[in-house]
């Protein structure tokens, strides 16, 4: 329920005046309702006695028929203006809360990244946030409305009706509601929780067996992951039966509530009538306005069944939001001679003690290319992720143009660095595109980086700087996609180039030319490439073995 | 079988069979709903009963005034009770059946399904089949309500008064013509949106999963601002949604409360004696106002509800055109059922005669040997992964292996024997463990030591207990491929077939998993795919695929 409440005052801080006017607009349209209904009960009831004693002539008439008309026709209206305002506005905090998830998972640790890769995050993006549109729209702002509307009944009743109508009629919706609610939270947010997991668990069997599908046939395990499957849908199922069947009761319980109000405001208006202490005409007030207070209750319904969703949705998503974002300063130019040293600096395999990189020290200048080369696993790409500042340095230190990197802010780093990982992603769009995700650059550069991993006669070919590559980078064989990402990279026109494995796929002669290619464009750039291949350890100025 | 023009009459049908599980609960939840609605005029009349006797100065009893109001307001909650509960009852069966459908087509595809990639798949099956209940529990009972509440409470009205009948008879037509313009224009604002809301996902997807290449160029700032205004164009597309809708639903209270007010109107000077007519014989009596007053806005009440449930319409039919394009392509069977079955007896041979790749290309005709080992080579599309799904029996093809045709039936006993390594491994959701085993028994102990992978298990987190996502995160390229590799050779298989085993590799990697796959490989019958030199040059025999076109 807190994490309910910290996303609201997100959502009201984003927000605040049309989310004001909303919350104002609910009120008059819940209190024109109840008058509506009150004061039609209060006319006929009245003219029928009026016209019963033969004082019909003189009853006024007009203006309680005009009030009608006005109540009637303004509340359409209150109720179009109140569904437009806090209907956009949640939308509009709903947006800015998908950007700070997305600006937030951007600035996220490496590791975080990797795992939140794909479809969960995808899912935490969309479902999640799409979940909270209920937290003002159907759970804070018509609880507020609703309890003020209460509040503005118990008066009027008080005043106009008699003070025990207007005790029973509040008391009881309010002691009602609040009770059906207690209840219903109790019982469907941990059900909604389990019954999340469940939905999860079908999504990530369901998304295994799809992209595994031949790997699981020829081991004889595709029919126990469709049971799989099933199973975790056949634990859904139960549980979503559970939630519905208490939603049920909420429902049928909060329809209890709202005929024993009205049937109790009837008897009791009928006791003070014979008592003679009120008439009739207030009776029926206090009836029908009972019976239009029923509305305060409606959206409960709907909220206490998506209470467990909305609390688990607000709970990932704050957590998302905890992590801090960085401010995004302009970079600043760095000092000549931008060389990359590296100090006695130990690594650790990710999540473990164990060190896969001990007292690691190296130079590189500006302008000088060293590789590192090992065995797969034995830590060159995560020397390269340490300093790019995507993974921790456990000891030691590594500066870049003598600037400590954990002083360097996020974006000084990635102007003056650029790393190529292993494996890059690249998006659905146009070439000119994919490399302009980089930063800004003319169609002569765009060619000329192009021309410097051989890539150009290939992409002219294709149809030139407007050609279309499909996601993923379908469309474009895998040494193509990796020039392509190698071209992306040099655009940055970097201090401190690292490149990780940057010919693989490529023919040995077109790997030299490539190497050649880099040089040229970055005359001055101190290069760190993680090799693997004779072309590009003979390419380096020096070579370096992780043991 | 050739016409593939969109035929709107079987569209319907197969969204009819879609709906056919839960139809007698459906029926039966109408039929309660329909039951419930009617409690109203009785609860009107005891009202009635009660405030109108008072007028006329008799003496109704509170009590029994309170009791029968609230008696049958229980009474209605109840049967609002069961008719939900069969309303629910009814999407459960819709909804698993269909669910169940769509698993086990899915798992008796060969490939990847036209409809789109597994995200796609799985959102269909997942929160979209979802969409379906609100669809079965409100508008299905909404329609019931419809079809009887209003022309109920019409009978009602005219047997009170014939002027009130005749306001709700001119007042209520009228909703239906407008609410079939509104919904019109509801149901395309909402399916451009529908189409808005699929791109954003995909853009979302992509970008999410180049986290780290976005990170790493500094493009954030860009991104962000990309989406934000993809974000934007999304939330003024909904609000479009939400207008007409919310348009539709104004206009229907406007009309609901201008019937209300004209029936007031008329009760109200009825009753002052002003007006003389409309009432049979004589004036209006006080009773008969106050239940005229309660029935007018119920006559309104199911129209509104129907109107409220149209929207959950629309999002139905969406769900099921994209339910009816996922199974209108059922693409090729998957031989067998890819359950365990006993190893198919006979010789580990393979031969492949007028075999075709899938785009049509003809394979050369290849005969392999017990305990051969061959590499097929040719440049990329040349058919090598295809060759090597054909021999698996993953795809249908005329394969003869062990000595017999490859068939439906011997599928599985065949691929039982079976060692697969391909190129781009997908680990299951799940430990290491359970990605190298996949549920057999063995010794895992003995794989490990063959394809010598020991020191990358033993540099994960929890060694075998390490969790794998859907990425196989925490394993680089090399490590995931010496994995697949451990995986292949666990569980002693006598055929093993291996895609590109040595790509992206460096060459010490290289060098250990074409150690492993030969050191295995004596006596087993060994097929790769390669363009790598060395790992060719190691087989038997070479067979070139590029060479036979």
């Amino acid at each position: 329920m807190t994490a309910l409440w910290v996303i609201f005052r997100l959502i009201l801080r984003d927000q605040r005046t049309a989310m004001l006017r909303g919350a104002a607009l609910s009120v008059v349209v819940l209190a024109m309702g109840a008058a509506l209904l009150g004061l039609s009960g209060w006319f006929i009831t009245a003219a029928a006695a009026a016209g019963l004693a033969g004082t019909g002539a003189v009853f006024d008439v007009f203006r309680p028929s005009a009030m009608v008309r006005f109540l009637a026709l303004g509340r359409a209206a209150a109720r179009y203006g109140e569904r437009m305002l806090t209907h956009d506005a949640t939308l509009r905090a709903l947006e800015n809360l998908r950007l700070r998830v997305l600006t937030s998972h951007l600035a996220a640790p490496y590791r975080r990244i990797i795992r939140a890769r794909g479809a969960q995050a995808l899912n935490r993006l969309t479902a999640d946030i799409d979940a909270l549109d209920g937290v003002p729209l159907r759970l804070v702002l018509p609880a507020m409305a609703g309890l003020a509307v209460q509040v503005i009944v118990l008066v009027m009743l008080w005043l106009l009706v008699h003070p025990l109508v207007a005790l029973w009629v509040v008391g009881g919706y309010v002691i009602g509601a609040a009770m059906v609610f207690i209840w219903m939270a109790r019982v469907s947010i941990p059900l909604s929780r389990r019954a999340e997991v469940a939905a999860q668990a079908f999504r990530s069997r369901l998304i295994d067996l799809i992209r595994a599908r031949r790997d699981l046939a020829v081991y004889g395990r595709l029919v126990a992951q469709a049971q799989a499957v099933q199973g975790a849908e056949a634990r859904r199922l139960a549980l979503r039966h559970r939630l519905d069947r208490a939603e049920r009761q909420a429902g049928a319980a909060l329809a209890l509530v709202a005929s024993a109000v009205a049937a109790g405001a009837l008897g009791i208006g009928l006791m003070l009538v014979q008592q003679g202490q009120i008439a009739p005409a207030f009776a029926a007030l206090g009836f029908f306005a009972a019976l239009a207070l029923a509305e305060t209750l409606a959206p409960l319904r709907r909220t206490v069944s998506d209470l467990g969703r909305m609390a688990d949705a607000a709970r990932r998503v704050g957590r998302d939001l905890a992590t801090a974002t960085p401010a995004v300063a302009p970079a600043r130019p760095l000092g000549k001679g931008a060389d990359l040293r590296i100090d006695a600096v130990t690594l650790h395999r990710p999540g473990s003690p164990l060190p896969m990189l001990t007292d690691f020290s190296l130079h590189i200048r500006s302008g000088e290319t060293v590789a590192v080369t090992g065995a797969s696993g034995c830590g060159k790409s995560t020397l390269l992720l340490a300093i790019a500042g995507l993974h921790p340095v456990a000891t030691g230190e590594i500066r870049i143009a003598d600037i400590k990197l954990s002083d360097l802010p996020e974006a000084d780093l990635r102007t003056h660095l650029t790393l190529l990982p292993q494996r890059s992603a690249l998006m659905a769009g146009s070439v000119d595109q994919a490399l302009r995700l980089a930063g800004p650059a003319d169609d002569a550069r765009l060619w000329q980086v192009l021309g410097a991993v051989q890539l150009d006669k290939v992409i002219a070919a294709k149809g030139g700087l407007g050609a279309q590559i499909g996601p993923r980078g379908e469309g474009l064989s895998g040494g193509e996609a990796r020039r392509l990402a190698l071209a992306r990279a040099l655009i940055r026109a970097p201090a401190v180039l690292l490149l990780d494995e940057p010919t693989e796929g490529l023919d040995d002669a077109t790997a030299q030319a490539v190497l050649r290619g880099i040089r040229t464009i970055l005359p001055d750039a101190a290069m760190l490439i993680a090799a693997h291949r004779p072309a590009e350890t003979g390419f380096a100025d020096q070579v370096i073995s992780l043991r | 079988m050739s016409d593939h023009k969109p035929n709107p009459k079987a569209a319907t049908n197969r969204h009819a069979d879609v709906l056919l599980p839960g139809l007698s609960c459906q029926r039966r939840a109408a039929v309660l709903s329909v039951l419930a609605g009617l409690i109203w005029p009785l609860q009107a009349a005891v009202v009635a009963w009660a405030i109108g006797g008072l007028v006329q100065g008799d003496a109704p009893s509170p009590w029994l005034a309170a009791l029968g109001f609230a008696g049958l307001g229980g009474l209605r909650a109840a049967l609002a009770y069961v008719a939900e509960a069969q309303a629910q009852l009814a999407a459960e069966a819709v909804i698993t059946t269909a669910r169940s459908a769509l698993v086990a087509a899915e798992a008796k595809r060969a490939g990847d399904s036209p409809f789109g990639g597994a995200g796609s798949v799985a959102a269909l099956g997942g929160e979209k089949l979802d969409l379906l209940a609100p669809y079965v529990t409100r508008y299905t009972p909404a329609r019931a309500r419809v079809v009887v509440l209003p022309l109920v409470i019409l009978a009602l009205a005219f047997w009170q008064s014939w002027a009130v009948g005749l306001v709700l008879v001119i007042s209520g037509p009228l909703i239906p013509v407008f609410m079939a313009l509104v919904g019109m224009a509801a149901k395309e604002a909402s399916a451009r949106q529908m189409a808005e809301v699929g791109t954003l996902n995909d853009f979302l997807v992509e970008r999410l999963s180049a986290l780290v290449d976005i990170r790493l160029l500094g493009a954030g700032p860009a991104v962000v601002q990309g989406f934000a205004a993809a974000a934007g164009d999304l939330r003024r597309r909904t609000i479009a949604v939400l207008a007409v809708a919310f348009l539709s639903s104004t206009v229907l209270e406007l009309f609901a409360a201008i019937g209300v007010a004209m029936v007031a109107v008329y009760v109200g000077f009825s009753l002052l004696g002003a007006l003389g007519f409309g009432a049979w014989g004589g004036a209006l009596s006080a009773q008969a106002g106050i239940f005229l007053l309660l029935l007018a806005p119920d006559f309104y009440q199911p129209l509104r509800d129907l109107s409220v449930a149209w929207h959950d319409k629309a999002a139905a039919d969406a769900v099921l055109d994209e339910l009816a394009q996922h199974r209108g392509d059922p693409g090729t069977h998957l031989p067998g059922t890819g359950g365990v079955a006993a190893r198919l007896p006979g010789p580990a041979s393979l031969s492949l005669r007028g075999c075709r790749t899938p785009s049509g290309r003809v394979l050369p005709d290849m005969m392999i040997a017990p305990g051969e080992r061959v590499a097929l080579i040719g440049p990329s599309g040349s058919g090598k992964t295809s060759a090597l799904r054909l021999m698996a029996g993953l795809d249908p093809g005329p394969v003869a292996v062990a000595g017999q045709p490859l068939t439906e039936t011997n599928a599985d006993a065949w691929r039982a024997r079976l060692g697969w390594m391909p190129q781009a491994p997908h680990f299951l959701t799940g430990s290491l463990r359970h990605n190298l085993t996949l549920g057999r028994t063995d010794d895992l102990a003995a794989a490990l030591e063959t394809a010598a992978v020991q020191d990358v298990v033993g540099a994960m987190p929890q060694g075998l207990g390490t969790r794998l996502g859907e990425t196989g995160a925490g394993l680089s390229g090399g490590e995931a491929r010496r994995i697949t590799l451990a995986r292949a050779l666990y569980g002693g298989p006598d055929v093993i077939l291996a895609d590109e085993p040595t790509a992206d590799l460096d060459a010490a990697t290289a060098r250990a998993v074409t150690q492993g796959l030969l050191a295995q490989a004596k006596g087993v019958t060994l097929v790769v795919a390669t363009h790598d030199p060395d790992l060719a040059a190691q087989m038997d025999r070479i067979i070139d695929l590029g060479a036979a076109l």
